[in-house]
């Protein structure tokens, strides 16, 4: 064993892809070469635009489809289209799920129940502790046929625990959800990630903030980053934040020039809306290097000196998306050096 | 282990063939293609039963309600049962909610073939066994019929046979094309003309139609009776067949003509069809179907959903 390895504790893994690679009749690549290693306990998201392969890789890990090339192991068990063993391990959810129109929410999980070869004494209670937890209780007697996109992503979200797998593989789980649902489904992922391994595929940059521990990012089937949140977050080398004033617009333009004035800051004022009168925003930009703790008690005395109140400070721009965005322009700006 | 323990292990481990089974059979019990079979299938058994009351005897009366089962129209609606487990957009995307659960495709298929073939039998059978009751039981203006207890289970289970052939058929055809309509459309362009092809192989007595004729012998049949006279009469009269076959077989590829067997005429031409072959027969649709559902099995296994 090297110094190295003995010296950092060694990381149980949930998932572990090497080289993984999956053509579709010799023409598109889907997945490509792809190493991926998931932390047990962590919820994991896979961030990638549409056709990044994100929903190939899951679909890899469960052995519906077959690697072209590589391989794929789950709690270190090999993955495959008749790996029953590795697929009891994991509750799956795909995007927008399609369930069997003509069956109950009860008739449908019992029938997932048993193909996870669940007895009836632990079937039958876990059906009904999961259809209150998702809240479909008052639609037991409906057809999943009559359900809205919520009610299918709520049962399909209880599809995928019936097992009590301790790995969750959710596809786009807040696609086409409304608000409320949408914050359902990520206090979810956030309350199963306690217990639960979970993998969370999305192009939705929000969501990932917000549940996510560790950040895989793909595209065009490639792996372009792993690793935690404060690892990408660090990846930004810009500070900026944004503060909303209201005021006399002469102590606006006062309060931006004084704020450019100080040492490794920028400042731009924004015009407030219009149906909101003596609004205006200003954008601060603090230059490599520069404390932003500093920066914001500066800005904000001069707020105060400048006799305008403020209404909200928010974080300049989504720091997730900056370094999402830097990480796929650095991406196709490599070319053949990838 | 004691037995109850066994039991209850065995129980665990087909729980989710079973549970595949259960919902299939519901599946399709639902759709209105299986009730509107239903109903027809019972509409054209009382038509045939009407129409030839009076004129046939019990043996050919039976023979006539199980001819559209063997040739025309229901293989059509069994072949359409068949293809529709994994194929079409909808079906796979049903079959990957399935499959993404602790289960192997081969337990999945087995499941939903299983179904099928359950379904079809059951629909053939609940028509047919209370026609066929009323036929032998009732007494008609047709002179009385020698119809034996063996000789109407065979023929129920050759045409039965013939129906689970039918449903892996279009499982396989079904598995390997992956589109619903166009399989169905290639296993009519196959099935229609099977007599023709059986016959270039001089193998016309596994057509449909050279089944649905030997029928008749076949329900008059009794239990026990001498099938061929010795075992090396029946041994020299197969090399003499499988002389004949291959013989047959060159000359279609040879263009020159077969010589007309000098010895005793060709099958059925004899018109009685006493050397019908109940072992022959169910081989001869036995193995292609377990081929069938093996090869479905192993494509289905080899594909990416």
């Amino acid at each position: 064993m090297s110094e190295t390895s003995a010296q950092t504790p060694a990381v149980e893994l949930a998932i572990r892809t090497e080289r993984l690679t999956k053509i579709y009749g010799q023409r598109l690549i889907a997945v490509n070469d792809m190493n991926l290693e998931v932390p047990r306990g962590s919820v994991f998201g896979l961030l990638g635009p549409n056709g990044a392969g994100k929903t190939t890789t899951l679909r890899l890990l469960l052995g519906l489809q077959r690697p072209t090339a590589g391989r794929a192991e789950i709690f270190g068990k090999s993955c495959g289209p008749n790996a029953v063993a590795v697929r009891s391990q994991i509750g799956y959810l795909p995007t927008n799920p399609k369930l069997p129109e003509d069956l109950r929410p009860i008739e449908y999980l019992d029938l997932l129940g048993k193909l996870s070869r669940l007895p009836r004494e632990v079937r039958k209670p876990r059906i009904a502790s999961l259809l209150r937890d998702v809240g479909l209780l008052d639609a037991t007697d409906q057809r999943i046929g009559t359900f809205s996109t919520g009610m299918c992503t709520r049962l399909g979200i209880a599809a995928s625990l019936v097992g009590d797998p301790p790995l969750l593989l959710w596809d786009e789980p807040t696609a086409g959800l409304d608000p409320s649902a949408r914050r359902f489904t990520l206090d979810l992922i956030r309350e199963l990630g306690k217990t639960k391994t979970i993998v969370v595929a999305t192009h939705i940059l929000t969501d990932i903030d917000q549940v996510c521990d560790h950040l895989g990012v793909m595209h065009e089937g490639r792996m372009i980053f792993t690793g935690s949140m404060q690892d990408i977050r660090r990846r930004i080398c810009r500070d900026d934040f944004t503060l909303e004033l209201e005021g006399d617009p002469d102590n606006v333009s006062r309060l931006a020039r004084e704020t450019a004035n100080l040492e490794g800051v920028e400042a731009r004022v924004h015009d407030g809306r219009a149906e909101i009168q003596n609004s205006a925003s200003l954008l601060v930009r603090i230059a490599n290097g520069g404390s932003r703790t500093r920066a914001l008690a500066d800005v904000l005395r001069l707020v105060d000196a400048c006799d305008l109140s403020l209404r909200a400070i928010h974080s300049g721009q989504n720091v997730t998306e900056n370094a999402y965005l830097q990480l796929l322009q650095e991406d196709e700006a490599h070319g053949f050096h990838r | 282990m004691d037995s109850t323990a066994k039991t209850a292990a065995f129980g665990t481990r087909m729980m989710p063939y079973l549970a595949i089974l259960e919902h299939d059979l519901r599946a399709l019990w639902a759709s209105r293609l299986v009730r509107l079979w239903l109903l027809a299938t019972a509409v054209m058994t009382l038509f045939l039963s009407a129409a030839n009351w009076p004129k046939f005897q019990d043996a050919t009366l039976i023979a006539s309600l199980l001819f559209p089962y063997l040739v025309f129209p229901w293989f059509f609606v069994v072949v359409v049962l068949g293809v529709s487990p994994v194929s079409g957009a909808r079906a796979e995307v049903l079959a990957d909610g399935i499959l993404s659960r602790p289960i192997s495709r081969c337990e999945y298929l087995l499941a939903a073939w299983s179904a099928r073939v359950l379904l079809v039998l059951g629909v053939y059978l609940v028509v047919t066994i209370p026609a066929i009751a009323v036929v032998t039981l009732a007494r008609r203006p047709v002179p009385e019929d020698t119809v034996t207890l063996f000789g109407i289970v065979s023929v129920l289970a050759v045409v039965g046979l013939v129906l689970t052939f039918l449903v892996s058929l279009g499982f396989l055809v079904g598995t390997l094309l992956r589109k619903p309509l166009l399989a169905a459309v290639v296993l009519v362009f196959v099935w229609y003309p099977i007599g023709i092809v059986l016959n270039v192989f001089s193998l016309e007595e596994f057509s449909p139609i050279s089944l649905s004729r030997a029928m008749s012998t076949q329900l008059r049949r009794p239990w026990r009776a001498p099938d061929v006279d010795a075992k090396g009469h029946a041994a020299a009269q197969d090399t003499d067949a499988l002389t004949r076959q291959l013989d047959h077989f060159l000359s279609v590829f040879s263009t020159a003509q077969t010589k007309p067997a000098a010895t005793r005429p060709e099958f059925f031409e004899g018109g009685t069809f006493n050397d019908f072959s109940l072992l022959r027969v169910t081989l001869g649709y036995g193995l292609p179907t377990l081929l069938a559902v093996v090869l479905a099995m192993l494509f289905f296994h080899w594909r990416d959903l």
